[in-house]
């Protein structure tokens, strides 16, 4: 259990050793995640910030390594470690996230180890959601919740008394609380049954549940249905929703040339939204419809990705719903397929 | 941790061959001994190769593992990449990963007819298994390669030829959409050509590669010849950047070409969305 007022100080201590990101507001009152300079700079009103921490672990634009290719030949340089990390603030959603990006970068034996080393130092503490809001639909998913803990090292539920019953999900999470054991005290049962109620209310809140599993039988044999033909016409292919999202992990690798001796080798965010995205050489392209890449995006989130890895592509966070200049809502896009 | 997966080998281009106007064929050798003794790859697998400073793109192998002194790719200029490749020189520094997806499964072919099928550059695909099936060829009975490009100019490794028929039981068709004088070979389209030669499907795997037109009435004539969708087999293409099934862009369904692929049976295709 933490004292909410702690917590300020928790995070003044842990900035001391680690790079710290949290909610906090920029220079136009948006709410992202920082890096704090101090505890005081933490916003914790907000439920969602307005981009998800994704890019925390997994960086929008990041140097694989640099290469120098002159007369003595090509040399390659790995970029820096990378640094221990705490992102505090972040939403069991987003926490969810990462646990599910974590398995693609991992998937059949091959390591990304640009993903693996930053997560491998990321501590991640989350907050329990106490208002959801109509645009969440966590509860949806296989055990999701306001207080699910996937993807933590660390979740706090706020109770009523202005205390946070602090759990440690892994011994990233122990360390926090062992390390700084000041700031914590025992919790009894009546802070678990606490968290029991602020669980029961906190749902109650999230009044839309997909049928995900008929979602996905539905899917298996609606690539060919009239629905695609329609459905995505009010999309304008921005590419917002895979942006806000905290599991699109589709990258692109390029090249950035400085001069005709120094480059790097660079990975980035790329989006199914684009046309570029599947556009080869020569100029075919197999999914050059906007039709096609607007069903690719729902079909790979709930059903390619689910006879992949078992689970979908989405957390609840609904972000993209907020995000769509066009109010395209992804709930109703899967139900009405 | 293990090798980063991103990170290329260091190879030196060793031999720049021009096979036609806008295809040349490339010999690359490991720059590390060790490397050099480790990296091996499957026919019908494939490499990504990294021109620095500009970028990097797949290829197959045009070699098989057979002929593994060097690293071998034929290669059409088609792009940014390409074109920079094209301008490369012998000596220059290349870097290359891999090997990715899939092979052919030769085991599943021991003592069957072959029948190669290829249009264009689409032939550098089939290459490395044409060389493994001819470099074992006491697995397999007959060998036909039937080929075919615009014209006998676009004709791609017209100096394998003979070497490939010394090999017993083996025959090339070539054929050129357009002929020319000198030409003492068939005229007209691939398709055309498999129904005048009317090969069995007994006993038979037919491995086609090449344009999707192409393919697609192969396809057909193949199917009216008696093939069965499993004794059909292709190799696929699509835009991809990692090669593990990872960067999200070369999925056909829940399938991913650099992963699953990039060879399949046309039995496995026809149950799959024309999405490629």
């Amino acid at each position: 259990m933490i004292i909410k007022d702690d917590i300020k100080n928790l995070l003044d201590e842990l900035i001391k050793v680690k790079a710290v990101f949290a909610p906090k507001k920029d220079a136009e009152d948006t709410v992202l995640f920082g890096k704090l300079a101090s505890g005081a700079e933490w916003y914790g009103d907000s439920l969602l910030t307005h981009t998800t921490a994704k890019d925390k672990v997994y960086l929008q634009s990041e140097t694989f390594f640099k290469i120098k290719k002159d007369k003595n030949g090509v040399f390659l340089e790995d970029p820096a470690e990378p640094a221990e990390t705490v992102i505090f603030g972040c939403r069991p959603c987003d926490a969810r996230g990462f646990d599910i990006i974590g398995k693609l970068f991992n998937w059949s034996g091959f390591v990304d180890e640009y993903y693996t080393k930053r997560i491998q130092k990321t501590t991640i503490i989350t907050i329990s959601c106490e208002k959801p809001e109509s645009t969440c639909f966590c509860t949806s998913f296989l055990n999701g919740s306001p207080v699910n803990s996937t993807g933590s090292d660390l979740l706090l539920t706020p109770l009523k008394e202005g205390s946070c019953l602090a759990e440690a999900i892994t011994a990233k999470g122990e360390a926090i609380i062992t390390g700084y054991s000041r700031y914590f005290k025992e919790a009894g049962a009546a802070e678990e049954k606490a968290k029991i109620e602020f669980k029961t209310e906190a749902e109650k809140k999230i009044t839309k549940k997909l049928d995900l599993p008929g979602i996905k039988q539905k899917l298996d044999t609606s690539f060919d249905s009239s629905y695609w033909d329609t459905a995505h016409l009010p999309c304008v292919k921005c590419g917002a929703c895979t942006f806000v999202c905290p599991t699109c992990y589709c990258f692109d690798i390029t090249e950035k040339a400085f001069d005709n001796i120094n480059s790097e080798r660079v990975r980035s965010w790329d989006t199914c939204m684009s046309e570029l995205f599947t556009r080869m050489a020569g100029g075919v392209n197999p999914r050059i419809d906007t039709k096609k890449r607007f069903r690719q995006r729902f079909m790979h989130k709930f059903n390619y990705h689910v006879d992949n890895f078992k689970e979908e592509l989405c957390t609840g966070c609904g972000r993209c719903i907020k995000a769509c200049p066009v109010s395209i809502d992804i709930r109703s896009v899967i139900e009405n397929v | 941790m293990a090798e980063n997966i991103y990170k290329p080998h260091l190879a030196k281009v060793v031999e720049i061959k021009a096979e036609t106007g806008d295809i040349k064929s490339y010999k690359f050798e490991l720059q590390d001994p060790e490397v050099r003794k480790t990296f091996t790859w499957k026919a019908g697998q494939f490499l990504i190769l990294d021109i620095f400073g500009i970028g990097e793109t797949i290829f197959t192998f045009a070699n098989p593992q057979t002929r593994s002194e060097f690293v071998e790719c034929t290669i059409r200029k088609v792009g940014r990449v390409t074109e920079a490749i094209h301008e490369l020189e012998i000596g220059a520094t290349v870097g290359l990963r891999g090997p990715y997806g899939n092979w052919f499964p030769f085991d599943k072919w021991q003592g069957k007819n072959l029948l190669y099928i290829a249009g264009g550059v689409g032939l550098a695909a089939l290459r490395s298994s044409i060389e493994f099936a001819l470099d074992t060829f006491k697995d397999f009975k007959k060998k036909t390669i039937l080929y075919g490009a615009r014209s006998p100019l676009d004709i791609c490794y017209k100096d394998r030829f003979s070497d490939w028929e010394k090999v017993p039981d083996t025959e090339i068709i070539l054929t050129a959409d357009k002929g020319a004088d000198g030409w003492k070979h068939k005229v007209g389209f691939v398709p055309a050509v498999l129904k005048e030669v009317h090969p069995s499907p007994a006993d038979s795997v037919a491995i086609i590669c090449g344009p999707p037109i192409m393919i697609k009435f192969v396809l057909k004539e193949l199917l009216d010849l008696g093939f069965t969708p499993e004794q059909i087999v292709t190799t696929l293409e699509m835009r991809m950047k990692c090669g593990l099934g990872k960067c999200g862009r070369c999925n056909v369904k829940h399938l991913y070409i650099c992963k699953d692929g990039p060879v399949f049976t046309y039995s496995q295709l026809k149950d799959l969305p024309d999405e490629y």
